[in-house]
């Protein structure tokens, strides 16, 4: 723990150096500001969601060197030096993703607020295992709540991302 | 026709909306900021029940970065708001009703600084006398929360005297149904961003299922014309109903005009929990009889709702709740009597399904009852019971005519998971659970998971499997669904749309609703690529911003995709003609030999493009604009509330319960869904397979649990909704789009149909598999568990 008392004067602020889809980030933040709000207020980047703040819903689902973790429950310290990716930095310089064309394909979202959290997630699981069973897939998707969907078009789409890896249409 | 990607060809279309909502882009209205924007928040009663003293806001005032702090004095208009009834304060001056009335709020130049002067506002508070429980309320020495009482609405609907009618039945079933507090849960929670206009004006940008009736309430609270206030009201990350009345726009209009700034406010999931709209908690009483042949003779229904301290959409529910009490089937004469109470709990109000969940929850508990009471298969003696395509409506009303019920219960009748009920024995099935199982035998994605997703490939229930551990157990059950759309008799329900060819070469549609997720932007998209032949790359929709939109009316009670259709349908001629007269001007040819298409007008023999819209559109000085306006049917009644049109659907369900646990598994699902033609086959299938979700919810985890006026579940570590492990099993969705000869009304809405039988079926399923009778949701796991289960020698096996 640090003795900063003041967190409201700047100059106290220590130096949070990351690398944040790709780019390296500098930004003088408390050691204690949740990522969600250093991605959403510092960075702009509103893709990542706010809903439940406690870590139970997964809008705000981010990957951390690879993992996906709640940006909410997320500090400034415990990120610092670490390799950030937002729903931003998903997609190619050309084209989307693999996972976001299989979503919008067998229209695995709907009002789409869980949407990014989703993809962060699926993402992740793909990366780590290219051929879930469903009990891994639900053990992976568990941490996103979707409101609007059942899930049924999501699964569709992990489905589908999963044909896509292996070279399938 | 079963309803899927496959099935649905080229009418499987990408949502307009897809690439921002998949890569993140898209902004929604809780994502806006403005340079200088200042952070609103509301302070709200921590007592349910409280004469307010006195309220100090001086150090709150003081304190550096803070530039407006209100209470009741700071209203300039009316202090109530209620799209109904205005009976909600927006500031309560001398008493506060429940946990979510709002007593001052403040605005600061950070989040910070808001919540310091919140904890610097003072409060005196008197607590008085708690009504928590509705029938206590109705009770004659209950004090009154309002000066006409505790009672916000009854409802009675009554054919003959049921009495002496009971006397003549062979068989009686009475049941008392108790359904809980439901949470809309939508992901995002309620907030927006408002900025005052530089004269005197205002722009709301704030998600709402109705931004001119947010406009027409604003206006009355800030006194200020409708003209000057523009709502912007959509992208919204979730509704369900939860957000058609007002909620934070109240507050951050006040501040923002007293202030002079942009304010925004986004709620905390505790604070939206707290102050939110629920589904009503319905006590439903319920007495029906039936000759020795199972026809019914009598139905006595009585309802007590929870409607919580304010009014909203209560009456509306109530009166919602009673005529799908009733619902499809034949009574020989019922008598229904309801009741909608206030008391100081959560606010209660419109959820998708608008009480007819509650209500089909009750009635087909009663079904499933009488069948068992009379040795009748289920689902006949609905059959037997449910009204013919000419007969009147649920309140005697006529209606328009569709065969629906018939086809709904057919198709179930003849599916694959109602006939693998017989395979299924009741109540103690000692069925091995093959679905669990093999999804270990294959490592390979593509079998496992997408058995694990479709239906036609579900592992059946068949002898032969490993042997099933025999706590475990199996059950099919089914419910009938009819649900009335459009706001119904009585009520104001008018719509309309306009077309326009824009100067840029766009055909501009323009709508008054919302998009909620529930995919009308792409419903409305693919209705124009499909009635006129345009290109998506064409179009251009415009709703959801009260400057730009005709009145359509609301995006609720499953009505919006009904009024585009008619709409369309009013503007399809006129627009035609003005954009091929334009055209037949513009080259010289007769416009009878001209027809619209991609990309511009064609030569309707060669196919050959004449003229491209962009061409046209250059060409003309004013735009070519045509306007509909219509309303949404209703009953020929005097009958407020009643319907005209319904859809109709049979929900089944499979469900494996563990004796140890009590806990149920829902294994597959099959909805048959009778609402007219599909517009929209993935917007279709989501909003079933999405209401679905909801009800199993409903049916086995949902509470927003309350003692003694304050909410106990407070965030979605002790709300639980459906994860994926939750709902992820097999749906199938039949569409059926047949409507009779002659009909005129198109395809009726389906938001919410999907939403309401599925919780019925759970609780036929588990009656199926366990032998015990639901009489209350969710489900309580304690009912379904063996009686000291360690004790018995199915833990110990057989050794």
């Amino acid at each position: 723990m640090n003795d900063d008392t003041d967190l409201g004067a700047p100059e106290a602020e220590p130096l949070w150096e990351s690398t944040v889809n790709g780019r390296p980030v500098r930004l003088r933040v408390p050691q204690a500001k949740r990522l969600l709000d250093i991605v959403r207020e510092d960075l702009g980047l509103t893709g990542t969601k706010r809903s439940c703040e406690i870590g139970r819903c997964g809008a705000c689902m981010v990957l951390l060197d690879g993992a996906p973790v709640n940006a909410c429950l997320t500090m400034a310290y415990q990120c610092a030096g670490r390799d950030v990716v937002t729903i931003e930095g998903i997609a190619g310089e050309e084209e989307l993703h693999p996972v976001q064309r299989a979503f919008l394909e067998e229209g695995g979202y709907q009002c789409g607020y869980c949407t990014p959290g989703m993809i962060v997630s699926v993402k992740a699981l793909l990366d780590a295992i290219p051929d879930p069973s469903p009990e891994e897939a639900e053990e992976a998707l568990s941490g996103n709540l979707c409101r609007c969907t059942g899930y049924g078009g999501i699964l569709r789409s992990v489905l589908r991302a999963i044909e896509k890896g292996r070279g399938g249409s | 026709m079963r309803l899927n990607r496959e099935n649905s060809g080229a009418r499987w279309r990408m949502r307009p909306d897809g690439p921002d909502k998949v890569t993140g882009s898209l902004a929604y209205l809780t994502d806006l900021t403005a340079p200088g924007m200042l952070h609103g928040l509301v302070l709200r009663s921590p007592h349910p029940h409280a004469r307010i003293a006195a309220v100090r806001t001086d150090a709150a005032r003081r304190l550096p970065g803070v530039a407006a702090v209100l209470t009741g004095r700071d209203v300039p208009g009316l202090n109530r708001f209620g799209i109904a009834r205005q009976d909600q304060p927006v500031f309560c001056e001398d008493r506060v009703r429940y946990v979510g009335d709002a007593v001052a709020a403040v605005a600061a130049d950070s989040l910070e600084s808001a919540r310091r002067a919140l904890e610097l506002i003072e409060v005196e508070y008197e607590p008085l006398p708690l009504l928590d429980d509705p029938e206590q309320a109705l009770r004659p020495e209950a004090p009154p929360l309002h000066p006409e009482g505790n009672v916000l609405h009854a409802k009675t609907y009554r054919t003959g005297d049921a009495g002496p009618v009971f006397a003549s039945c062979a068989h009686i079933v009475e049941e008392t149904y108790r359904t809980p507090r439901q949470m809309h849960a939508y992901m995002e929670t309620e907030g927006g961003l408002f900025v005052p206009g530089p004269e005197g004006g205002l722009t709301v940008y704030a998600p709402t299922q109705h931004g001119r009736m947010d406009r027409l309430q604003l206006s009355r609270i800030l006194a200020m014309p409708e003209e000057r206030i523009r709502v912007v009201s959509s992208p919204i990350g979730g509704s369900f109903g939860g957000k058609d009345e007002l909620n934070v726009q109240p507050y951050g209009a006040l501040l923002a005009l007293a202030s002079g700034r942009p304010v925004r406010i986004h709620n905390s999931r505790r604070e939206s929990v707290r102050a939110g709209l629920k589904r009503h908690p319905m006590i439903i009483r319920m007495k029906t009889g039936t000759d020795a042949n199972g026809r019914i003779l009598a139905h006595r229904v009585s309802i007590v709702a929870d409607t919580g301290p304010y009014a909203s959409l209560g009456a509306e529910v109530l009166n919602f709740a009673t005529e799908h009490a009733v619902s499809a089937y034949r009574f020989g004469c019922v008598d229904a009597e309801s009741v909608s109470v206030f008391t100081n709990n959560g606010m209660s109000g419109e959820f998708r399904g608008f009480g007819g969940n509650q209500a089909v929850f009750a009635l087909e508990g009663q079904m499933d009852r009488l069948a068992d009471a009379l040795g009748m298969d289920p689902w006949e003696f609905r059959r037997l019971n449910l009204k013919t395509a000419d007969e009147p409506g649920p309140f005697g009303q006529p209606i328009a005519r569709t065969d629906g019920a018939a086809k709904a219960w057919a198709a179930l009748a003849g599916s694959r998971l109602w006939r693998e009920r017989s395979a299924v024995r009741t109540p103690q099935a000692e069925v091995p659970l093959a679905s669990s199982s093999a999804a270990a035998d294959a490592r390979d994605a593509g079998t496992a998971l997408r058995r694990r997703i479709a239906a036609d490939s579900a592992a059946p229930v068949s002898a032969g499997g490993e042997a099933d551990p025999p706590w475990r157990k199996i059950g099919i059950g089914a419910a009938m669904v009819m649900h009335g759309a459009g706001l119904g008799f009585g009520i104001p329900d008018p719509s309309g749309g306009r077309l326009a060819l824009r100067q840029d070469g766009k055909i501009e549609a323009a709508f008054g609703f919302e998009e909620c997720g529930q995919g009308l932007i792409a419903t409305l998209e693919q209705m124009m690529i499909e009635r006129f032949g345009f290109a998506a790359d064409d179009i251009r929709i415009v709703i959801g911003d009260s400057d730009a939109v005709p009145d359509s009316g609301s995006s609720t009670a499953s009505r919006a995709t009904s009024m585009m259709w008619r709409a369309l349908g009013l503007l399809e001629r006129p627009f035609t003609e003005k954009l091929l007269e334009a055209a037949a001007k513009a080259c010289g040819r007769p416009s009878r030999l001209l027809g619209l298409g991609e990309g511009g007008i064609r030569d309707l023999e060669t196919g050959e493009r004449i003229v491209a819209y962009e061409a046209l559109a250059g060409r003309q000085k004013e735009p070519i604009v045509c306007e509909a306006a219509t309303r949404y049917p209703a009953a020929d009644t005097d009958i407020v509330g009643a319907h005209f049109l319904y859809s109709y659907a049979a929900v089944a369900a499979k469900v494996e319960i563990d004796g140890l646990t009590g806990r149920v598994r829902v294994l597959e699902q099959f909805h048959a869904v009778a609402a007219g033609p599909v517009m929209n086959p993935q917007g279709y299938l989501g909003q079933i397979e999405g209401g679905s979700a909801m009800a199993l919810g409903y049916a086995l985890l949902e509470e927003a649990a309350m003692r003694r006026g304050q909410y106990v579940t407070n965030n979605f570590d002790t709300y639980l909704i459906p994860t994926i492990a939750d709902a992820g099993g097999p749906v199938e969705v039949a569409a059926i789009e047949d409507l009779p000869e002659g009909d005129e009304h198109g395809p009726r809405g389906v938001g919410e149909i999907g939403s309401v039988g599925l919780a019925a079926a759970i609780a036929s399923a588990v009656r199926h598999a366990a032998g015990a009778w639901i009489d209350r949701l969710p489900i309580d796991p304690a009912l379904l568990q063996e009686a000291r289960p360690f004790e018995k020698a199915a833990v110990i096996g057989d050794e």
